[in-house]
């Protein structure tokens, strides 16, 4: 396209540097707040007025705080659950099924102990509330192992079996905790049983010890990937099968080890929710909003483009949007569904500026020829 | 048990057509995993207009045109931006499931209008989809259009040297499958369950994904799934009809989703891949970038 | 008229024209003032080596790419092609040497493809009527009916031409025209390219390398070098040598050194190995040999005869349907790739952009596909990157690749310096065995003798190599013993030195001579 004696070029991008990556992932936020920002037009409400009633409670609100930083751990825990198998250049979106699985599994466990039956008993809760974590994690990764193991050894879809195990986990779910179902609770709300007080997670500055986990957790997974053989292996895999394969990488072992490795980070984000956030302490019986939430994972898993670190803030501040939202929807007199919105806004804006991540826009002047001329190699 | 089977028929109908939609898509290598978040716009936009104007007409054309634009939106970001085709589907889903929950909450439940006649006892969207199987065959495989998408699809670099302009033909494909898509919505919230509730196709776009790998990219074989799992779909919705007291019903509703799996894992096994793998578009899923 | 003229084409007249042709890219001068004249009943082969400009001068007389500077006449008439649908309908064919045919349809509908006369609903009786009359007038063979991925090379390269002629060229350009072709099937290309020159065709080879095959068909020959013309002559004034030297701009040897080493013991011995192709039939059958240390063993063949398929059985990338293959006496047929690795296989495969290397990887990182399982660079499985950047670095510096460092990336590295730098890594490994499948294909003269050599050196290293190649000239001057492969069998195994090159040739194209006993 020419303007002027200036010609504007779409580049492929031949290398981007991390700085501009993460500027670029910035203004796909601001692009996609502003974008959503007609919402609250069309709903006839100001903009300012609505962010600025989103941000202060989320994050300047002492009983929206923790809220959002428990919300935010577990988009974290999920967008972890993604990443893995993203950096194996495949597909997890059934974070959803996968966290059901774990929050099963942990209930499963409490049930075997004669929690349900007795609420007050006292409990080893040290020695318990790990084997409920290893419970959720295991159960996820069995899970989510199914769509490792039928994508390296029969290549299915990986999307699709995931999709698809969501749903399937989705029933399960109502089934045990509706109807009389084994993990019903005493409510006849169609809701799970109450996790012992004796087994409530310990709360560290007022968060769940999973927060500080999570954090953990993504040190854990940058070195994996920056520094340790699997690391190597995963890259390497997601980048090219087929070269993989020639360097000697197992085409069914990765994928099987990476759906492993996510399914049971999902799996721990359904603990997270379903048994460590204070409040919960059960399955609700609106738990399909909260595996809704899940996908806000693949989200943030793009925006950091795979990195784990850089996934922390964006967590986070999906986590105090989607709790900030909910609130100002209310508040507002906002149809339902503010946060779900946001949800689609901010994926649909994400993919237009993948764009971006892929090439770059190049002015030249076009007045000279270029000065060094020289024969084709 | 007649109950039953129309139910089935009906049910299979919106699985022919999304399926169809996407088939169209997949054919010229176009993959659309947006597929749920195309239906669900059509389906919430198809309710809503349908609603308040009173006019089935202007609820189907609503949903035909917002599958159309879509469609148009997921070309915009694979063909012309060369954007990765799962990214672009995935956000087509997630828009659609985010916004459509916001936009219809303020509608939620029963449409309000006259159903639509039966003809023989079943929509007489039955049969405009059991027509519409052998029109796309015949486009596909007898037309210089066909051989033109199934060219883009297999080999686009061959395509545009022999003279066919791999966008154009894409682009088409790309419309043409989300008007189905979208069609197939508002036929879901129109006629088969004319109720509106958040995320209320609960999946039907992604069966009807596994239904395009599991036929083969054959309209037939499509027809054929599509009638299967119909009858499934109304089985787990009315266990009672066949094995009445047998499992909760919650356990039910897992079995399409169940049984689609098992199709999928028997069509991937090494023993049908070399008997019939060669059907799948060459070209699925790359995007086209002309040097 | 009619006879006299075709389509206005009269022999002899000049149908197409360049003159003072230029395309430039950033930072290249790829065409530098070409002047072509190309005549109806011609043959005028195009010579030129990589990167001499013939591939920018072939799409800009297809309208692929449209020259900075310069006009074009057709019939004297100045013409503008601004896409190869311009090109086609004034006439231009173009016979692509990576082949445009879609493997999925049958070869009457790639002929069909695209074309204006298709009809909107197939009519593909009458098109097969029009095609089957080309055929009988040029003497082309080919199953109308057949799907594209069933046929031989030399069979797709007669549908791509039937497409061109469908369309009406008149004007036939033939990229690399014989390159993948049997030498049976070359003859049967060239009957057929003298009976379309006689139906005045104007017809343009573009060829690197075979200056024998410009010598025998072509009536004119412009050499390309540099971007420019370096010489224009009839063929008839023209010999080996000075097209050699036009083309390379110095004298040439036709002879690598061959070293002989002292051949030790047998390093990988095949026993009776078949395989199966990717769509399931049986490639490669029942093949048997020894590799010793201090030998490169070659297989000649042209490309599809079952070579591919032996060198990923052997590299553990695909599952062999019967036989042993032993490395060091070891029975490794069912080894993973990984155990071949570390047993002390090193496999350079085909595909050195999508098999060899991760484009989007540095060149740290693709050193690393060979390293990251040795406990020298992982302990306790962290890889250390410190010393695969020294290795990457020694590699470049060894092997004069030509980059702005080792974390580029790879994608960014031209054909030949990739191929150093997977060459590199791969010797590096000091490995028992070396694979190397068509190691200097699509290289330049500088590259492929680099790489060559190299070869020759592991070899004087005492490594046992085993050299596949569908260059018959590369085979014949490497190999200590020569197995020419026909339809996934050995038709025999020869001494090296002594191997007559036409016996070789009639053997990979399936033929046994009859004053040889093997």
């Amino acid at each position: 396209m020419r303007l002027g004696a200036l010609e504007v070029k779409l580049q492929p991008r031949a290398s981007l540097p991390g700085w501009k990556a993460a500027l670029i992932s910035v203004l796909a936020i601001v692009v996609a707040l502003l974008l959503f920002s007609v919402l609250f037009v069309l709903a006839r409400v100001s903009p300012l007025e609505a962010y600025r009633e989103i941000i202060s409670y989320a994050f300047f609100n002492r009983f929206g705080l923790p809220l959002s930083i428990s919300r935010g751990i577990f988009l974290l825990l999920c967008t972890y659950a993604f990443i893995v198998p993203y950096q194996a250049g495949l597909w997890n979106i059934g974070m959803t099924g996968q966290l059901y699985l774990g929050s099963l599994a942990v209930y499963a466990v409490v049930l075997a102990l004669g929690g349900k039956a007795n609420p007050s008993a006292a409990y080893p809760a040290g020695l318990i509330i790990p084997l409920l974590m290893l419970a959720a994690m295991a159960a996820g990764a069995a899970y989510a192992g199914v769509a490792g193991f039928l994508k390296g050894k029969f290549n299915v879809n990986e999307i699709v079996v995931t999709m698809l195990m969501n749903f399937i986990a989705f029933w399960l779910v109502s089934y045990t905790i509706k109807e009389g179902g084994p993990f019903m609770g005493g409510s006849g709300e169609g809701e799970g049983f109450k996790l012992p007080a004796a087994l409530n997670a310990p709360l560290v500055a007022g968060v769940p010890f999973t927060a500080f986990l999570a954090l953990a957790l993504a040190v854990l997974l940058t070195f994996m990937f920056a520094k340790t053989k699997v690391g190597y292996e995963i890259r390497a895999y997601g980048k090219s099968p087929a070269a993989a394969r020639y360097a000697g990488i197992s085409g069914l072992r990765i994928p099987v080890l990476v759906f492993l490795i996510g399914g049971a980070l999902a799996g721990l984000a359904g603990y997270h929710y379903f048994a460590a956030v204070p409040g919960v302490y059960k399955i609700p019986t609106n738990y399909g909003y909260f595996g809704d939430l899940a996908f806000y994972g693949i989200i943030c898993g793009l925006i950091a483009l795979g990195h784990p670190l850089p996934a922390i803030p964006v967590a986070l501040l999906f986590g105090g949007l989607s709790v900030g939202g909910r609130f100002a929807q209310g508040k507002l007199h906002m149809n339902f569904g503010l946060d779900y919105a946001l949800l689609g806004v901010l994926m649909i804006t994400l993919v237009a500026f993948q764009f971006f991540y892929r090439y770059q826009i190049v002015v030249t002047r076009l007045e000279r020829e270029p000065a060094d001329v020289r024969v084709l190699r | 048990m007649f109950e039953f089977y129309a139910r089935s028929l009906e049910a299979s109908m919106i699985f022919t057509f999304a399926a169809l939609g996407e088939l169209i898509n997949q054919r010229s290598g176009v993959l659309n995993v947006g597929i749920e978040g195309v239906m669900l716009f059509g389906a919430t936009l198809g309710f809503i207009v349908a609603q308040t104007t009173g006019s089935y007409a202007a609820g189907f054309a609503v949903a035909i045109l917002v599958g159309a634009l879509l469609g148009l939106l997921h070309g915009f970001f694979t063909i012309t931006l060369h954007g990765d085709q799962v990214v672009s589907g995935m956000g087509i889903w997630i828009l659609g499931f985010g916004l459509t929950t916001y936009i219809g909450s303020a509608y939620a439940g029963p449409l309000g209008l006259p159903r639509i006649p039966t003809v023989f006892g079943v929509s007489p969207f039955v049969f405009l989809s059991i027509a519409l199987v052998p029109v796309v065959w015949f486009v596909l495989s007898k037309t210089s259009l066909g051989l033109q998408i199934r060219s883009v699809g297999e080999n686009p670099v061959v395509a545009e040297v022999s003279g066919i302009s791999v966008a154009r033909t894409r682009y088409l494909c790309v419309t043409v499958g989300g008007m189905l898509m979208g069609f197939a919505g508002a036929v879901y919230a129109l006629n088969y369950n004319p109720v509106w509730n958040y995320n209320f196709l609960m999946g039907w776009g992604f069966i009807s994904l596994a239904l395009v790998f599991f036929s083969l990219w054959n309209p037939w074989i499509l027809l054929g799934g599509s009638l299967l799992f119909g009858v499934f779909w109304q089985l787990a919705l009315n266990p009672q009809l066949v094995l009445p007291g047998l499992m909760s019903r919650y356990i039910w509703r897992t079995v399409p989703f169940a049984i689609t799996l098992v199709v999928l894992l028997l069509m991937s096994t090494p023993w049908f891949r070399a008997k019939w793998g060669a059907a799948r578009p060459e070209a699925l899923g790359q995007p086209y970038v002309r040097d | 008229m009619q006879h006299e003229t075709i389509n206005g084409f009269q022999r002899g007249a000049p149908v197409l024209e360049l003159r003072g042709i230029t395309k430039r890219f950033p930072g290249v001068l790829a065409n530098d003032r070409i002047d072509l004249e190309m005549r109806a009943g011609e043959i005028h082969a195009i010579l030129g080596e990589n990167g001499a400009g013939k591939t920018t001068l072939m799409k800009i007389l297809y309208g692929m790419l449209q020259p900075d500077e310069g006009e074009i006449y057709i019939r004297g008439q100045r013409v503008k092609f601004h896409s190869p649908q311009d090109a086609i309908a004034l006439g231009i064919g173009m016979v692509h040497q990576n082949r445009t045919l879609v493997a999925a349809h049958t070869v009457l509908e790639n002929i069909v493809l695209g074309h204006p006369r298709a009809g909107r609903v197939l009519n593909l009786k009458r098109a097969g009527e029009e095609v089957a009359a080309l055929c009988e007038r040029y003497g082309f063979k080919v199953d109308l009916k057949a799907s594209v991925w069933q046929l031989s090379e030399g069979e797709k390269q007669v549908v791509e031409i039937l497409k061109a002629l469908y369309r009406g060229a008149r004007i036939l350009i033939l990229d690399e025209p014989t390159s993948a072709l049997a030498p049976s099937e070359t003859e049967k290309l060239l009957a057929s390219i003298q009976a379309m020159a006689n139906d005045e065709l104007a017809i343009v080879p573009f060829i690197t390398h075979k200056l024998p095959i410009v010598l025998a068909t072509s009536h004119r020959v412009t050499v390309l070098r540099g971007g420019r013309v370096t010489a224009r002559l009839d063929t008839a004034n023209a010999n080996e040598r000075i097209l050699a030297r036009e083309m390379v701009g110095r004298e040439v040897i036709f002879r690598l050194e061959r070293a002989t080493v002292e051949r030790g013991a047998p390093v990988l011995q095949v026993e009776g190995l078949s395989a199966l192709s990717n769509r399931g039939y049986l490639a490669l059958r029942n093949v048997s040999f020894t590799v010793h240390e201090g030998e490169i063993f070659g297989i000649a063949g042209v490309s599809g005869n079952g070579q591919h398929e032996l060198a990923e059985v052997l590299a553990g990338l695909r599952p062999a349907v019967g036989g042993r293959v032993l490395l060091d006496g070891k029975d490794i047929t069912n080894a993973s790739t990984l155990e071949r690795w570390r047993l002390g296989m090193g496999y350079i495969p085909a595909e050195r952009n999508e098999v060899g290397s991760i484009g989007d990887f540095s060149l740290v990182e693709n050193t690393a596909m060979n390293y990251y399982f040795d406990p020298q660079y992982a302990r306790r499985g962290i890889v250390d990157y410190k010393a695969m950047r020294r290795l990457t670095e020694e590699i470049i510096a060894h092997y004069k690749v030509v980059t702005p460092g080792p974390d580029v990336r790879a994608r960014n590295l031209s054909g030949g310096n990739l191929q150093k730098v997977i060459l590199g890594r791969v010797l590096a490994r000091r490995p028992r065995v070396i694979i190397a499948n068509l190691p200097t294909q699509g290289l330049d003269v500088g590259a492929t003798e680099f790489v060559q050599n190299q070869l020759i050196e592991a070899k004087k290293a005492g490594a046992a190599v085993l050299l596949i190649s569908e260059d018959l000239d590369e085979v014949l001057a490497l190999s200590d013993r020569i197995a020419p492969i026909y339809e996934g069998a050995f038709m025999g195994i020869l001494p090296g030195g002594e191997a007559e090159r036409e016996h070789v040739g009639a053997m990979i194209a399936g033929t046994l001579p009859k004053d040889l006993v093997v």
